[in-house]
């Protein structure tokens, strides 16, 4: 029994390195192409080249007659097993049938139409370019808007109108908001249709055990149990003879909150030809068959006083969903609806989507995933309102921002801000920018006919998803945590962290509840036969769900600890500090270590306690968390080349309480970069037979690191009351702020010329031919 | 895609028409060509090889040559598939006497679809242009040298 040990500092707060880097940086990570079985056999998808075609017959025996071909299957093989899930549901929602492999149509560029099984990846690759498949062309098209249009070809026969779903929603009163109006602002807005490009593609490998008649799945994915029920339901095999591992995912951004047809099919096909079977996604096919994001052609109208009272705000949301429903499609332009009032008070609201089915990739989730196209919206209007009224959108904003005193604030869109005082990071951006001397530099600019701009974003997000009430699955998280006999912390978290960091920062928060290094507690996840059950990270609730569970989970932990360390000690009062439990009176300690032996060994046990410490928590959110913050946003347009220089990107987020300072920043730079790809350069172009024209790195461009601009990255701190620790969520905030700050930069810049809008991505060519047609779009 | 141009070929519009009309020269012109294989009434096999871009592949399909009217003008179609994709092509060639020769202008649409829109989109028009004067500028030599040896027959 030693005596007093010294009170370590907490490491909530600390920017404590990721534990996960080394592996990383050093190549030892095991990612899922580095998995490698005994008769691993290889899988080799063949896709429609067509944005749409009748499928006139397919004949796989020049595949078949080539080596190493074990086996080759076609849309026959698979009609009688379940589609690829879509768990959002809408009132009228049309759900096509999404087999696993094309049957006699194919609706997209990319569609899987045979899958050949070869002894080698290169041989599989071989045979799937000897499979014959004759096509019909038909009639495709690619653009929403067409798609609704009298005489379009339908996407799919049955539905002449192209028209998925509709959705209406209001709030307030909006007629009368905009009969009261003395101005309205009017523009079609629109977020084109990017390409998440996660640095690891999709891959799936599965282990089919005929012995144990169960199946071992490993897929780079977000959801590993959802993706456990969801394929176990495709297959017709008991979800407990399935289990789901991630290995270190390389990247998903939302790309991988989805079960996709090769799951199953890979687990299908281990278990028909009963060997492990591997198949990694080219860049290629990630383009053509993975989720895209966005895809929006919104159009807003705004209604305010000439004082600048903004009234109401009305917006009709036409979504290119494309040729299927993944897992959350339709959901997506729902949550731009939510978020479309951003963090002002005005309280009418009208909104209309319009689903429609496009010959192209379907869309779903892509960082921000709904709320970007919703507050790229609201922020250019409220800029383009400050223009009309000649006001500085710095004070407009101040005017209509909900008020620190409203909260918990009920939104026109049926929604609870938590906590907010939406005026600190904006007056902070402002105070690091040194605003007042910004304007005279840009006047100065003007003077010498330099395009300067100076763009303001304020933003609001809609994270933590969420209440289970407003999530298809459940919105709950889940943590376990074990602290082993001998003494060893192990943490099971239900999220499935892939790049946030939550073995590091799950581990902080342990060590400091349990009073022991960050070195003596593991974080394990992603694992569905080690975890409990859990929903998976996404919409930035790894932390502020996920991490509430394992408080409290660790509260209870905690509680029991204390009760082997007081009957051990012999008092009444323990803390748990320095490896130890205290005895708070006499300062007498016994080791964890030597309390968790005996919490096993259980030779003596206090009153009513079991053995052993374990505890297992599954929270549900009482409502999302709702951060928030101000982007600013310094150009300068070349006159000659078009092209927009960032000569000053702040970025003020208010995230709540932050566990990691260190990991914050890593969010907010990689959010930012993907927003600056928005804004700046990228763009998935279909033509209009539904060819991709954009298939390549070569043709997309995301930004490369020497794009990037210097960001300056700060903070103010509103804690979140919905949950303990007082966190918001962070993952997603930066590509939210980014396009509607830089948007309104350029046009700020180009506002001498009359530039009023641009759509993004404002490339060199269109901000130069902007310039030559003197503002003209 | 719409392509138009026109270039000139030694000769007269019915010798030039002809040759326009000969599986034997066509295939020796078409860069790429593998063969060419007369399998109905103005209609052809074809074999070629295409390169575009990091890309190349072999093609299989179609030419067909329809409203017929000599020495004035026809319409050619072209449709082709392989590994890399799709090609599909749909022009009128009009021929009329030039300064030195014939002049053959051609106004066409060409659709292409697979890994070489993918991939190459950037590059199929010019890389079209550079196939179609290829063509031409081996129509032209085949020409002169038809009339060399006509001249030597004289």
């Amino acid at each position: 029994m030693a005596t007093t040990v010294s009170k370590p500092d907490l490491l909530v707060g600390k920017s404590i390195r990721r534990r996960e880097d080394p592996r990383l940086l050093t190549g030892t990570a095991i990612y899922l192409d580095d998995i490698k079985m005994p008769g691993m056999h290889h899988a080799c998808i063949v896709r429609s080249p067509h944005g749409a075609a009748r499928i006139k017959s397919i004949n796989t025996k020049p595949a078949l007659d080539r080596p190493g071909v074990a086996a080759v299957f076609t849309g026959a093989d698979i009609a009688s097993l379940g589609a690829v899930p879509c768990a959002a549901s809408l009132p009228g929602l049309r759900v096509p049938h999404h087999h696993l492999l094309a049957q006699d149509r194919v609706y997209y560029q990319g569609h899987p139409v045979a899958v050949v099984v070869a002894t080698d990846r290169y041989l599989a690759a071989d045979a799937a370019d000897a499979v014959e498949v004759e096509y019909e062309p038909l009639p495709a098209v690619t653009d929403p808007e067409k798609a609704i249009a009298a005489g379009a070809p339908a996407v799919h026969p049955e539905w002449a109108d192209n028209i998925a779903f509709t959705f209406h929603q209001e709030g307030g009163d909006t007629a009368q908001a905009f009969r009261d109006a003395e101005v309205i602002v009017k523009q079609r807005i629109t977020s084109q249709r990017l390409i998440p490009v996660a640095l690891e593609t999709r891959g799936v490998v599965a282990d089919w055990r005929p012995g144990e008649k169960s199946l071992t799945l490993f897929s780079s994915t977000q959801i590993p149990h959802l993706m456990r029920s969801l394929v176990a339901g495709i297959l017709g095999m008991p979800e407990n003879l399935l289990r789901v591992i991630t290995p270190e995912v390389g990247g998903g951004f939302g790309s991988k909150l989805n079960v996709y047809a090769e799951e199953a099919l890979m687990a299908f096909i281990a278990k028909r030809i009963n060997k492990p079977v591997k198949w990694v996604e080219s860049r290629r096919e990630n383009f053509q068959a993975t989720i895209h994001g966005r895809g929006h052609v919104d159009y807003f109208e705004l209604a305010a006083k000439r004082d600048g009272t903004m009234l109401g705000l009305k917006l009709k949301l036409i979504a290119d969903l494309g040729a299927y429903h993944q897992l959350l499609t339709p959901a997506i332009p729902t949550l731009s609806v939510l978020m479309m009032p951003g963090l002002y008070r005005f309280k009418n609201v009208t909104a209309d989507i319009v689903g429609v089915f496009t010959n192209c990739v379907p869309t779903d989730a892509y960082r921000g995933a709904g709320r970007p196209e919703a507050t790229h919206g609201i922020e250019r209007m409220v800029d383009m309102l400050a223009r009309e009224l000649n006001m500085d959108p710095v004070e407009l904003r101040l005017k209509n921002f909900v008020g620190n005193d409203e909260f918990p604030f009920p939104t026109a869109t049926g929604l609870s801000y938590d906590s907010g005082n939406y005026a600190a990071p904006l007056k902070q951006a402002l105070a690091q920018a040194g605003y007042p001397e910004l304007r005279t530099e840009q006047a100065q600019a003007r003077k010498e006919g330099r395009l300067m701009g100076i763009g303001i974003a304020t933003y609001g997000e809609i994270c933590a998803l969420g209440p289970s009430a407003a999530l298809p699955a459940g919105g709950w998280e889940s943590a376990t945590v074990k602290i082993e006999p001998s003494g060893k912390v192990t943490v099971m978290t239900g999220a499935s962290p892939h790049g946030q960091g939550e073995e590091t920062t799950f581990a902080q928060m342990a060590a400091d509840a349990l009073g022991v290094g960050i070195d003596d507690v593991l974080v394990v996840h992603g694992d569905t036969a080690v975890v409990q059950y859990g929903i998976g990270t996404f919409g930035s609730r790894g932390t502020a769900v996920g991490g509430a569970a394992l408080f409290y989970a660790l509260e209870e932990l905690k509680a029991k600890v204390r009760k082997f360390g007081a009957m051990m000690l012999d008092t009444d009062s323990v803390t748990l500090s320095g490896g130890a439990c205290v005895d708070e009176k006499t300062g007498k300690s016994i080791s964890f270590a030597e309390v968790a032996a005996a919490a096993y060994h259980a030779k003596k046990l206090p009153p009513n306690t079991e053995p052993g410490l374990v505890s297992t928590h599954f929270w549900e959110p009482p409502n999302f968390t709702f951060p928030f913050g101000a982007h600013l946003v310094v150009t300068e347009v070349d006159r000659e080349t078009g092209n927009i220089e960032i000569k000053r990107y702040i970025a003020v987020d208010d995230c709540g309480k932050i566990i990691n300072p260190l990991l914050v920043a890593g969010q907010v730079h990689g959010g930012v970069a993907q927003g600056l790809g928005q804004a700046l350069w990228e763009q998935a172009v279909y033509d209009d037979t539904g060819q991709l024209l954009t298939g390549e790195l070569t043709d997309y461009a995301i930004p490369k690191a020497h794009f990037m601009p210097w960001i300056e990255s700060s903070h103010t701190c509103t804690p979140s009351p919905v949950n303990p620790m007082g966190v918001k969520g962070v993952g997603e905030a930066g590509t939210i702020g980014c396009s509607p700050a830089v948007v309104n930069s350029v046009v700020d810049a180009l506002a001498p010329l009359g530039v009023r809008h641009i759509d993004m991505p404002l490339t060199p060519e269109k901000i130069w031919k902007m310039i030559a047609q003197g503002g003209q779009a | 895609m719409k392509l138009t141009g026109s270039y000139t070929v030694p000769g007269p519009r019915e010798r030039a028409y002809a040759l326009l009309q000969d599986p034997a020269v066509l295939a020796q012109c078409m860069p790429g060509c593998e063969g060419l294989d007369r399998i109905g009434e103005n209609e052809y096999a074809m074999r070629m090889k295409m390169t575009l871009a990091s890309i190349s592949g072999r093609f299989e399909g179609k030419v067909r040559i329809s409203d017929a009217n000599p020495p004035e003008s026809f319409r050619l179609m072209v449709e082709g598939s392989g590994k890399i994709g799709f090609v599909k092509g749909d022009g009128l060639l009009t021929l009329s006497p030039a300064h030195g020769g014939t002049s053959v202008r051609f106004e066409g649409d060409v659709q292409v679809g697979g890994t070489i829109a993918n991939v190459g989109q950037r590059l199929v028009e010019t890389t079209a242009r550079m196939l179609i004067k290829r063509f031409f500028d081996k129509l032209a030599a085949a020409a002169s040298v038809l009339r060399a040896t006509e001249s030597a027959a004289d």
